[in-house]
């Protein structure tokens, strides 16, 4: 049996991963993507621990998680359309009417 | 406990999809006749003649759609797991049958809600809206065509 | 792998009443979408009105459930709910910001030719992902009234959608919220996986009556206060709290994750920040608040080895006191040069976030008889701060007209004296910001100092009384260029409409009112029954 740390620490390499790209990346979707593998870090987690202890709530927080991100996904879709029909491109700098 | 055996049906299965799928192809290559006409060498779409770049844009209310689609497909993880433990939480132990049913039906009602919605805001709209958004879409296109062109002639005037 | 999953034997203890004001704007939410989908545009004061009457509702049934906060039954749905003074006084600051942002952007609406009632459902189910921040007994309800709040927001600060600096300010929204909200969930887990505890439960098949042993995790907050000492991970713990806590740091835009804030607060239409700045920053700090205190309450040291409770608990308090020192003074130094009104109110708002913080450092170090006085020395804060927050946000909104046009600093030169009624109310906004005596701010502060003194932070209070007087060049600043500076420019004073001076009325007299008499206010955010409630039953 695979132990546990082993799920945990790669869920912490993808949740790394996703923290690393949402600060590097300067296009919009990357930076969608990467959250979007946060969160699924995040659901693994909840996965592991829950099938670790044998006990179902993990679980029905992952299935409130994917709602949550499908709802997240559209929304944050509909602003990104928003934008590129305002403006032909969706590279982050380019969105500097506000200075930082 | 994991055990790898368990999984040997999966992989027979595989390997046979993968080797009807091959072998046919395969088989053909080797029995069949070589003759490339002009229909044949054509991009298949599905038995229609294609027209035009496939790189083509698509317009938004594909977006819409396939947004919807998901808002509403993701309810479902909601909806099986309810079917499942329904039984077991209706048994004469628990009795919680009528709450838990009347609880997902004002699910399924909000989902109505938003559906009636989305319906009166005229989303699946795509008569008289869809025609005078193509139109906008050509007519804002044809604008940057000329705008490239304009900038196009304007570079290679500087250059001369 | 484990895969026979058990299914926990409690009861949901289903209560209705519990969950009244939740339930009533709820279904004003979804009447109100409905109205509008079968209306078409030509009824926007319908949806108004209705939206007015739904928040009035939820009012009352706040205070109705008010007098019962501290009777017998006040968990209901599995421990999610909770009914305490906490949850129903922050209720009340939402509401109340809820209901200005309606009247505020009547005008704005009309001005711009925006769908009237989809701003007005986003508002509600804004407000009511509020609500469950601040009533959630369990970090899910809690996650998930975050992102009901959140996403509605994302929405309505891109609502103007053909403006880009809108569309922008709804982009950076949204991408550091959800940045954020990861955080907040990986914290979750990490919490939820740390206080494993072994339980007895009963296998799904029915009739088998063998009992056997579980490990479980929770997420419920009442659990996770008894479990912090003996959980299975106690690392874990550590970590998690500290995510949990960038994750409400963001939220309540506290330095250094308060990045997003300028940005956001100006590009997003006027009434929309007016809301962001009051609304979902009181939001944040409940269930901040909530969180820290609750499930990771203070323990009386025992003994030579320091258990792991009180260990984090030293941990986050001293972390929170940095949090509130950096959010001070980075607030209030970089408002000084600011040109833009809202980039100025934004920083302001960052700034009083950091107030706030001191008095929740307050209430983490108190034992619990003190802690329920911090906490709502803490709400009061909140309702001062949302009170003048809004009715400022008011007079800029009508001030920059359609399109937010006239936000810079310039454009107040010398308006004092043309238009006396918007400048007057928006000095004594501004003052009222700065913490002058007899108004609600000066009220405010003085409540979170002195719970912060009572705990023996004397420092935090030098700083934080230092930080006032940094921006009172600021505030100041403002009320000089409104009376003393010449107009350059040609400037028509403009008409003043019916629901926007209702709402400048309702401002400036509760912040009198509440610089003035705050006794009555706080008593019932003690949970010392209100006599305005008794007399209602």
């Amino acid at each position: 049996m695979i132990p546990l740390s082993w799920y945990l620490a790669l869920s912490a390499v993808l949740f790394t991963i996703g923290v690393v790209g949402v600060i590097i990346k300067r296009n919009v979707i990357s930076m969608f993507m990467c959250i979007e593998l946060m969160l699924n870090a995040v659901n693994l987690t909840f996965v592991a621990f829950s099938s670790y202890f044998g006990d179902v709530t993990g679980q029905l927080f992952v299935f409130i998680v994917m709602t949550v991100a499908a709802a997240e996904a559209a929304v944050g879709l509909g602003i990104v359309i928003a934008i590129f029909r305002n403006r032909e491109s969706l590279d982050v700098d380019d969105a500097s009417v506000l200075r930082l | 406990m994991f055990n790898l055996s368990d999984y040997l049906p999966i992989v027979l299965m595989f390997i046979v999809a993968i080797g009807f799928a091959a072998g046919n192809v395969l088989l053909s290559q080797l029995v069949g006749q070589h003759k490339a006409t002009r229909t044949k060498t054509m991009p298949y779409e599905c038995g229609k003649d294609p027209v035009g770049n496939a790189h083509e844009r698509f317009s938004v209310k594909f977006y819409l759609i396939a947004m919807i689609f998901i808002l509403f497909d993701i309810e479902l993880i909601f909806l099986i797991p309810w079917a499942v433990v329904f039984k077991s939480f209706a048994t004469a132990g628990r009795d919680l049958g009528t709450l838990i049913y009347v609880e997902m039906m004002l699910f399924v009602a909000l989902l109505l809600v938003g559906y009636v919605y989305i319906i009166r805001k005229g989303l699946f709209d795509w008569g008289e809206r869809a025609r005078l958004e193509a139109e906008a879409e050509g007519r804002a296109l044809a604008e940057t065509e000329a705008r490239r062109r304009a900038m196009q002639a304007a570079t290679t005037a500087r250059a001369a | 792998m484990n895969l026979s999953f058990a299914i926990p034997l409690s009861a949901p203890d289903v209560n209705f009443r519990l969950l009244l004001p939740e339930l009533i704007l709820s279904v004003t939410g979804v009447v109100v979408m409905l109205v509008d989908a079968f209306t078409g545009r030509s009824q926007r004061r319908a949806t108004a009105t209705l939206s007015l009457a739904g928040l009035a509702a939820t009012a009352w049934a706040t205070l109705w459930l008010w007098p019962s906060a501290q009777g017998a039954d006040t968990r209901a749905w599995g421990g999610m709910i909770v009914l305490d003074p906490m949850r129903l006084s922050f209720t009340l600051v939402f509401l109340i910001v809820a209901a200005l942002t309606v009247l505020i952007s009547a005008i704005w609406v009309e001005w711009e030719g925006l769908p009237a009632g989809e701003f007005h459902t986003l508002l509600l189910f804004a407000t009511v992902g509020m609500m469950l921040m601040a009533s959630g007994n369990d970090l899910v309800m809690i996650f998930l009234g975050l992102e009901i709040l959140s996403i509605a927001t994302y929405v309505m600060a891109g609502f103007r959608k053909n403006d880009l600096r809108s569309n922008e300010s709804s982009l950076k929204y949204f991408i550091l919220g959800s940045f954020s909200s990861a955080f907040l969930l990986y914290g979750i887990a990490l919490v939820y996986g740390a206080t494993a505890h072994e339980v007895s439960a009963q296998p799904q098949a029915s009739g088998a009556l063998a009992q056997h042993v579980i490990l479980a995790g929770t997420t419920n907050i009442s659990a996770i206060a008894e479990r912090v000492n003996d959980g299975l991970y106690p690392p874990l713990l550590f970590a998690g709290a500290a995510m949990l806590m960038i994750g409400f740091g963001f939220k309540i835009a506290s330095a250094p994750f308060h990045v997003w804030t300028p940005d956001v607060y100006e590009g997003a239409p006027t009434p929309v920040t007016a809301f962001m700045a009051a609304g979902p920053k009181a939001a944040g700090f409940a269930a901040f608040m909530r969180v820290f205190l609750l499930a990771f309450p203070f323990v009386a040291a025992s003994g030579q080895m320091r258990s792991t409770g009180a260990q984090l608990h030293d941990a986050w308090l001293g972390a929170l006191w940095i949090l509130a020192v950096l959010t001070m003074t980075v607030g209030n130094v970089v408002a000084l040069v600011q040109t833009n009104v809202k980039r100025m109110l934004a920083y302001s708002s960052i700034a009083h976030a950091g107030y706030a913080l001191v008095g929740f450092v307050a209430a983490g170090a108190a034992d619990s008889a003190h802690q329920t006085d911090a906490v709502a020395a803490v709400v009061f804060y909140l309702l001062a701060y949302a009170v003048m927050n809004l009715g400022a946000f008011a007079v800029v909104t009508l001030i920059a007209r359609s399109g937010d046009r006239r936000t810079d600093i310039e454009d107040y030169r010398g308006i004092g004296f043309d238009s006396p009624a918007l400048s007057l109310t928006l000095s004594l906004f501004l003052l009222s910001l700065l913490g002058v005596p007899l108004t609600a701010g000066f009220m405010g502060k003085v409540m979170v100092f002195s719970q912060a003194l009572g705990e023996g932070y004397k420092w935090l209070v030098v700083i934080g009384v230092l930080n006032t007087a940094i921006s009172v060049y600021y505030y100041l600043g403002l009320i000089v260029v409104m009376f003393f500076r010449e107009r350059t420019t040609e400037w028509r004073a403009p008409r003043i409409p019916t629901t926007l001076a209702v709402v400048l009325v309702l401002t400036v007299a509760g912040v009198i009112y509440l610089g003035l008499f705050p006794g009555r206010v706080i008593n019932a955010f003690r949970a010392v029954q209100p006599i305005a409630v008794s007399s209602l039953r």
